[in-house]
């Protein structure tokens, strides 16, 4: 049996909005599911595919192995199965009565959010890599504070 | 397009004849927007915003409808008959509990059952001000009713108010005291020095001033005691109020708040409201009469000078409240770097051992320089800043006396003014702008009482146990329990038991089975009632146990945890925890029928050895055989064990496993077992898999079925081990 490889693996939705995935059309996977292995840390690589069993069946180590069509239809899964959104720019935040109340541009749109606690809701995940999760466990990624602009790295500055 | 969360008014249902309407807050392509979910009695609709329609899903294929947890959101999905899956709406946390609530009408509709869900609105934004609240349904921080909250906190001075009332007349008589000197002063000036050149008369106003000096030390020291009384006295009771509401509240609060959020509001909280109470008030009050009375006194002397002198005091105000805020702002980062800092401090300390066998030292000293220097320049930033400020605030105040002389002195080389009432004047001075630099921190320090009250009452006002339900039932517990239809999730969009049906016999040994995560901890929660089901019923004996009288309900409930927890006291007090009161014999008895009397004796204080904090001067056989010690002496109807036997050697097993034996006879008693260990006696075994139960029945039974209990215990490599037979062994046993 021909092992996964980025390059045999063929990914498409049959039936809909259910992806399968087969080897060198030897042998299929009906229903396979994309997982990343460090989503905050390793953005594009180590993809998972796991089935409906919750096992591995492919570690891809990364999506720009992947041909157009595979990466169409993994693309369409990803962005169904991971919400988290990317802050752009921070339009406001400030400190009052013991939340923070932030208003910020992501590649989703424009959101208001509150972040109690900031100590347990503020993760850093590197020096200058921030997630922040709001109240309703909604979470806002600002991959590197360092790309952001003078005014919304001020914002962050300011509280953080 | 900008996003928020739905507000109440957009979810509600309308009169378009959907049984279900919902609006979600992601498009089809991820980015923020709205779109409808439309359920009536035929079809599953997707509309977008403008009315088209997206999907239809006739309610007469629909096999199943769930919320499918992903990463920050869910999603709705319908399976069909034809067994097609498919994603039909996305949506972000904080609607996703209500995405799955219409997935379980979904389901009810497509059976052809009655709609029986719960879609209460969720009030997001603070009605009056439009701002979003801190929590779904919560207070509005900006807008809550300061009187109400301030009458709320001033009733915890009720039982004192005697105290209260003395602080404020001493408050009064203090202001009044402070005011007499310079008055005499001044008088020593012009009548004594210039004016008589009399020393008798000098002898009798030092006298007064001395009395004066006397009363008003005896004025202070007795308002400091009876501040220092009043403090501990209202702090001690409001932590007691907390505490005791804290007791009762459900576990749904304690899953959702870390233990150190809930510790800081008998603490923090507490301790903000008894500061603002019985130091900011007085403050206030004193020197808000102060100024007052000393403003009184300069216009009284002379109204033009007086106005010269106070001229600094409007900006002095308006820099501290322009600046108050960002300072804040400041400090509450330095408060963050600080805590960054002790938790990296705290976890490298406590993991020294590890740091040290990983030879990691220099690692984490990079690591603490980080965090060390953004403490410091944090620290230097705001502490730059402050002193910055604070500097311009005492340049103004300086400039106060600057005019006082200026044009005080004038006046007195004028003669317009006596040099007594010049000096009357400069030394009301300070009186005025000493405490006048910290009047804009008094709506800061009062916010701060506020929101600290706000979370205080919030805790005290939250719906709790119905620990002493009047309604409820006190019932001698025979020791039936039966599970109808329950249905379960910690996070309601999420359910972890579904459709859960089964009856234990009064003293019978059911084992929970699974996987974990297949629910078991789960389903003890729910029988110890820590949880109720979201829907369905848990009976015992034939009565629903929420009709019940909780506290009735739990003496009769003994829980054995994996990890016991003891608290630190002496072993005999831990034991006798099960039941107050309990004699020495009763703990001995106990202690002997759980298999730990022996060691207990061998301890150097026998029962009056101290455990530790959580029992961290034990083993952990030890405790274990302690916590069955407590269960004994609790002598429950109904017993929960949760894996008594993981962690420890085979002989502490085999000591446990008799103590538990002596525990369970007689008793309903539900085992959980990952190691399958527990269920050696188990009358029978509940399987579950993904919050489902798969199988029920004898453990000959099951194997002989070849099912999934069949194939947990076949993957078990420690079967052999642990149940004393291998497979080959429990199959002949199952065959007969």
């Amino acid at each position: 049996m021909t092992t996964p490889t980025p390059t045999n693996i063929k990914l498409f939705h049959q039936p809909r909005d259910v992806m399968r995935m087969t080897v060198n059309d030897e042998y299929s996977f009906v229903q396979v599911e994309p997982r990343w292995a460090a989503p905050l840390s390793h953005t594009k690589s180590f993809l998972g595919l796991m089935n409906s069993k919750g096992e591995e069946v492919f570690l891809l180590p990364s999506l720009d192995e992947l041909g157009p069509e595979n990466r169409e239809v993994i693309d369409l899964e990803l962005s169904r199965r991971y919400l988290t959104s990317t802050v752009h720019k921070i339009l406001s935040a400030k400190v009052e009565f013991g939340a923070t109340y932030w208003t910020v541009v992501t590649e989703r749109g424009e959101r208001d959010f509150v972040v109690q606690s900031l100590q347990e809701n503020a993760q850093w995940m590197g020096e200058r890599h921030l997630l922040l999760v709001d109240i309703d466990a909604n979470r806002f990624e600002i991959p590197d504070l360092d790309l952001l602009d003078p005014k919304s790295r001020h914002f962050i500055d300011s509280i953080l | 397009m900008k996003s928020q969360p739905i507000s109440p008014e957009e979810s509600e249902p309308n009169s378009t004849g959907a049984l279900i309407r919902l609006v979600a807050d992601l498009l089809e392509n991820g980015d923020y927007g709205q779109r409808v979910l439309e359920v009536d009695a035929e079809n599953v609709r997707v509309l977008e915003l403008n009315g088209a329609l997206s999907a239809t899903v006739p309610m007469a294929e629909i096999h199943n409808a769930r919320n499918e947890p992903v990463v920050g959101g869910g999603r709705l999905e319908i399976t069909t008959k034809t067994g097609e899956k498919l994603a039909l709406i996305s949506y972000t946390h904080t609607i996703a509990a209500r995405f799955s609530e219409a997935a379980r009408g979904i389901e009810q509709l497509s059976k052809g059952e009655e709609l029986l869900i719960s879609l209460k609105p969720q009030r997001t934004h603070c009605e009056k001000c439009k701002r979003l609240l801190p929590e779904i349904d919560g207070v509005c921080p900006a807008c809550v009713d300061r009187g109400k909250t301030l009458w709320r906190i001033a009733q915890f001075m009720v039982p004192y108010k005697v105290w209260a009332f003395t602080l404020a007349g001493l408050a009064f008589l203090t202001t009044t005291l402070n005011l007499l000197p310079p008055i005499i002063q001044g008088k020593l000036i012009d009548e004594v020095m210039q004016k008589h050149k009399d020393v008798d008369l000098l002898y009798q106003m030092v006298g007064g001033w001395v009395i004066i000096a006397i009363c008003a030390s005896f004025v202070s020291i007795t308002r400091d005691r009876i501040v220092a009384r009043l403090a501990g006295h209202i702090a001690a009771d409001l932590r007691s109020t907390v505490y005791r509401a804290i007791e009762f509240l459900q576990l749904t609060y304690f899953d959702k708040k870390q233990v150190g959020a809930i510790t800081s509001r008998v603490t923090t909280d507490t301790d903000r409201v008894w500061n603002f109470l019985v130091e900011g008030i007085p403050y206030f009050l004193l020197n808000g009469l102060m100024l007052l009375g000393v403003s009184a006194f300069l216009f009284w002397t002379n109204w033009f000078l007086a106005l010269c002198i106070l001229a600094p005091i409007p900006i002095i105000i308006g820099i501290a409240i322009r600046f108050w805020r960002p300072m804040a702002q400041m400090f509450y980062k330095v408060g963050q770097k600080w805590a960054r800092f002790y938790i990296h401090l705290n976890e490298s300390l406590n993991g020294i051992r590890v740091v040290k066998a990983f030879a990691n030292e220099d690692s984490e000293f990079a690591k603490f320089t980080k965090r060390n220097v953004e403490l410091r320049e944090a620290g230097v930033s705001a502490d730059a800043r402050w002193f910055t400020i604070f500097g311009g605030m005492i340049f103004l105040s300086s400039l106060g006396t600057i005019i006082c002389w200026l044009v005080g002195g004038a006046m007195v080389v004028r003669r317009e003014l006596t040099l007594g009432e010049f000096y009357r004047i400069h030394a009301y001075l300070a009186l005025v702008y000493g405490p006048i630099q910290w009047f804009a921190a008094i709506n800061n320090w009062f916010s701060r009482a506020m929101a600290g009250a706000d979370r205080i009452f919030e805790v005290i006002d939250m719906e709790k146990e119905s620990y002493r339900h009047d309604d409820g039932q006190k019932v001698d517990i025979v020791g039936e329990v039966t599970f109808e239809n329950v249905r379960f999730g910690y996070d309601k969009s999420n359910p972890v038991l579904k459709d859960i049906n089964f009856t234990a016999k009064p003293g019978e040994m059911i084992g929970l089975v699974g996987k974990s995560g297949a629910g078991k901890s789960t389903t003890i929660n729910l029988i110890a009632r820590f949880y109720e089901p979201d829907s369905g019923s848990i009976k015992i004996d034939g009565i629903d146990y929420r009709e019940m009288e909780l506290q009735s309900l739990r003496r009769q409930i003994g829980i054995v945890l994996q990890e016991p927890f003891l608290f630190n006291g002496t072993i005999a007090e831990n034991i006798a925890y099960g039941k107050p009161g309990a004699d020495m014999l009763e703990i001995i008895e106990a202690a002997r029928a759980a298999n730990a009397h022996n060691f207990i004796m061998m301890k150097p204080d026998g029962y009056d050895q101290m455990v530790g904090e959580r029992g961290a001067k034990l083993s952990g056989g030890e405790r274990q055989r302690v916590s069955i010690a407590r269960a004994i002496l609790h002598d429950p109807r109904i017993l929960i064990l949760d894996e008594a036997t993981s962690s420890v050697d085979v002989e502490t097993e085999k000591q446990i496993q008799e103590a538990i034996g002596r525990l369970v006879a007689g008793r309903t008693t539900f085992a959980i077992a990952h190691r399958l260990s527990t269920l050696r006696n188990a009358d029978r075994l509940v399987v579950l898999e993904r919050g489902k139960i798969v199988e029920v029945g004898t453990h000959e039974e099951l194997m002989e079925k070849k099912g999934v209990f069949h194939g947990l215990v076949k993957t078990q490599s420690e079967i052999q081990e642990i149940i004393g037979f291998d497979l080959a062994q429990a199959e002949a046993v199952a065959k007969g």
